[in-house]
């Protein structure tokens, strides 16, 4: 096809179009690992579609859950071993209040599961992605243990059993392609971007909406550290499973006890030499005190 | 006449006994449903879920179990450091109790981990995560079993290897070994005591990782210094217990001045402990949900009752030294024990989200057999090897029996 200037000129205004109407589906710069990159939930725009779950698992691979009573499609109920996004509904009791909640990993700056990891099959990788390496994973499972969301998840029947949990779709990304879930969202409800974009576009819509939102803020801008997963609510955040984690993330207060304790391991050394001294200096006494005992008797030394 | 412990002897009893094989078929049986896990993963054989991902194999095999294993690291504390040699024959046994418990506990940890091949990474620098609890504790664990506690154990195992008629070339070999032993000791218990401090510790830090999710009665930045602590009280009085019932059953004399005077050191540490608690409950401003009279409260309040009425009991000089009455106390004292070691990892472990557990049929079961494999261990260790304490009389009397049935033979 010949190109002509007018063409390419029409087939760029048309793609400035694009990028600014669906600013969601804008390409993702992938040169520069060391950005964060995120979701941003607004519950208030949430239809419950759920277009996302059954996206993320297609995009994922993974079969879908069939439940547990006979044996039919079901739609999950939590996250799972074959699910790593779900969409809720939250009910108040009086039924006036109501609100649709998406799950999935956190993607938090400071990672209980990282630091709970023994191996480092859990990394904090590029983009910030939490990042799961089957390779070293001893399947110790102490990254449930430690995560403050609940999100990742085991496959408790497999005989190889692998820690399911959102990797903010990274065969797609380096691809060039945006995460499954924001890619359908025919609402966007659910967008991708840069975290730092996500938190000023957040504010933003704060800002136009005044009231609408709870306490009118981001959570996830500074909760439990901050999270690469932002949410929007106009209902509190503990209502949709978000928990109350102040602003200090679980991996720092753990970290803090440890490293106090061990000063670099400096305190088992200082601990290994003086316990040394002490029972060598005790051992000779020990020793010679048995040796005398057991010539007076005439019976063995027993060590 | 006062009965006094100063030697080890073995028990002259028959090892293939009624309990022993209710014991071996217990444990049998639990190593069938471990060979079954391996093949039809956890989910068939455990409750666990992805709520409640430790169950009894973690948080009670090894949590609360090695805290009763802690007998080896506490006595050697006390007879080695703070030089007290007359608890000397009792090092044995706490010795054994720590072994046992502890091998029991790693392999109940290889049955609860989902890819048990990965473990070879352990041996791998470049793989661990020194950040990681959880990779301290496997770390100090294996360290303290594979290398620690069987350099501590290799004494009584020398001593018959060198005695018995084995060729002369292993008894050579038994002697030197023994004489290294001797010389290395101060230097492995040494090491038996950093790691246990290290691990057994770091078994309470691993529960700051559920955060919020534990119940603030539990959950506190002294984790650490109050599991550790509990494991000393633990490791004595679980000495203690596994001696008054080893006398009893296989009519030994009891040496019930060093009985007591080990109860003494177990209730003033209770007591100190119960202190730290309390003191921590105050500063973190959590007295007033020990009143709440809620599920939670209960516990503790049962838990705090089962630790601080033994601890108060024991003070009682009378009582100490009244072996049904101390081994009554020191029983519901190790209980209270264990359930403050089991509670902020499962009771008050609250993940939310409607999940809940309560072990299966066979996850109790193998739990029971890796007690059962324990208490096999015991029974053939104390009937063919110098561990169990005894009086001099006992122990003259043994060697002039042996003497004479070698010149006999």
């Amino acid at each position: 096809m010949n190109v002509t200037r007018r063409t390419l000129f029409k087939i760029a205004a048309a793609g400035c179009a694009g990028v600014t109407c669906l600013p969601h589906a804008g390409a993702v710069m992938l040169n520069e690992p060391t950005e964060k990159l995120g979701l941003l939930y607004d519950a208030t725009r949430c239809i419950g579609c759920k277009a996302c779950v059954t996206a993320c698992s297609e995009a994922n691979g993974l079969v879908p859950d069939a439940g547990s009573s006979d044996g039919m499609y079901q739609a999950p109920e939590s996250l799972n071993a074959h699910t790593k996004n779900i969409i809720k509904l939250y009910r108040a009791s009086d039924g006036h209040e109501w609100s649709y909640m998406k799950q999935q990993c956190m993607h938090c700056l400071d990672p209980a599961c990282v630091i709970a990891c023994p191996l480092s099959a859990l990394t904090k990788s590029d983009f910030g992605i939490v990042q799961w390496n089957g390779t070293t994973c001893l399947g110790c499972r102490c990254c449930q243990i430690a995560c403050p969301f609940n999100i990742p998840k085991f496959e408790w029947s497999q005989i190889n059993p692998r820690v399911v949990k959102c990797e903010l779709c990274r065969d797609r990304l380096a691809l060039g392609k945006e995460p499954a879930c924001t890619a359908v969202c025919p609402r966007q409800a659910v967008i991708f971007g840069k975290r730092s974009d996500l938190l000023d576009a957040a504010h933003r819509r704060i800002a136009s909406n005044p009231g609408k939102y709870y306490q009118d803020r981001v959570y996830g801008e500074k909760d439990g550290g901050g999270t690469q997963s932002l949410y929007l609510s106009h209902v509190p955040f503990s209502k949709l499973g978000l928990p109350d984690l102040g602003d200090r993330s679980v991996a720092s207060g753990v970290r803090d006890v440890q490293e106090s304790i061990y000063q670099n391991g400096l305190t088992p050394a200082l601990v290994y030499t003086t316990l040394v001294a002490v029972t060598t200096h005790f051992w000779r006494e020990h020793t010679r005190h048995a040796a005398e005992e057991a010539e007076d008797l005439g019976l063995e030394e027993q060590l | 006449m006062r009965v006094c412990w100063r030697r080890m002897l073995q028990v002259a009893s028959p090892l293939l006994t009624k309990p022993f094989w209710f014991m071996t078929a217990l444990a049998v049986l639990g190593l069938l449903l471990c060979v079954y896990r391996e093949f039809a993963g956890l989910y068939s054989v455990t409750a666990l879920n992805d709520g409640y991902s430790w169950g009894l194999f973690k948080n009670f095999n090894v949590t609360t179990l090695t805290a009763l294993g802690s007998g080896g690291y506490a006595m050697a504390l006390i007879t080695y450091v703070f030089n007290r040699t007359r608890y000397h024959p009792l090092m044995r046994t706490a010795l054994l109790t720590s072994i046992l418990s502890y091998t029991v506990g790693m392999m109940a940890l290889a049955v609860d981990i989902g890819r048990p091949w990965n473990l070879f990474f352990m041996a791998d620098p470049w793989a661990w995560n020194p950040h990681s609890i959880l990779w301290e504790v496997a770390f100090c664990m294996t360290a303290y079993v594979m290398i620690a506690l069987d350099f501590e154990n290799l004494a009584p195992l020398l001593e018959r290897l060198e005695h018995d008629p084995f060729p002369a070339l292993v008894r050579d070999v038994a002697r030197y070994a023994k004489r290294f032993v001797k010389h290395a000791y101060p230097y492995g218990v040494a090491l038996a005591l950093a790691l246990p401090t290290m691990h057994q510790s770091s078994l309470g830090s691993l529960m700051l990782l559920g955060a919020r999710r534990v119940h603030p009665l539990w959950q506190t930045p002294l984790l650490p210094l109050l599991y550790v602590l509990m494991a000393f009280i633990l490791g004595i009085a679980f000495v203690e217990l596994v001696l008054m019932a080893s006398c009893a059953v296989w009519r030994r004399p009891i040496d019930r001045f060093m009985l007591a005077s080990l109860s003494n050191i177990v209730s003033w540490a209770a007591l100190a402990w119960l202190a730290i608690r309390f003191a921590d409950l105050v500063k973190r401003g959590q007295l007033d949900a020990v009143l709440r009279f809620d599920f939670y409260s209960f516990l503790f309040l049962a838990e705090t009752l089962m630790i601080g009425v033994p601890a108060l009991a024991l003070r009682s000089k009378p009582l100490r030294h009244t072996p049904p009455k101390g081994f009554a106390m020191l029983g519901i004292l190790t209980l209270g024990g264990m359930l403050y070691r089991y509670t902020p990892t499962t009771i008050a472990f609250r993940p939310g989200e409607g999940y809940h557990y309560f072990p299966s049929v066979a996850e109790l079961l193998i739990s029971i057999g890796f007690i059962a494999l324990a208490m096999v261990g015991y029974l053939f260790t104390v009937k063919r090897f110098a561990i169990l304490p005894a009086t001099l009389d006992m122990a003259v009397l043994a060697t002039n029996r042996s003497a004479t049935k070698g010149q006999a033979a």
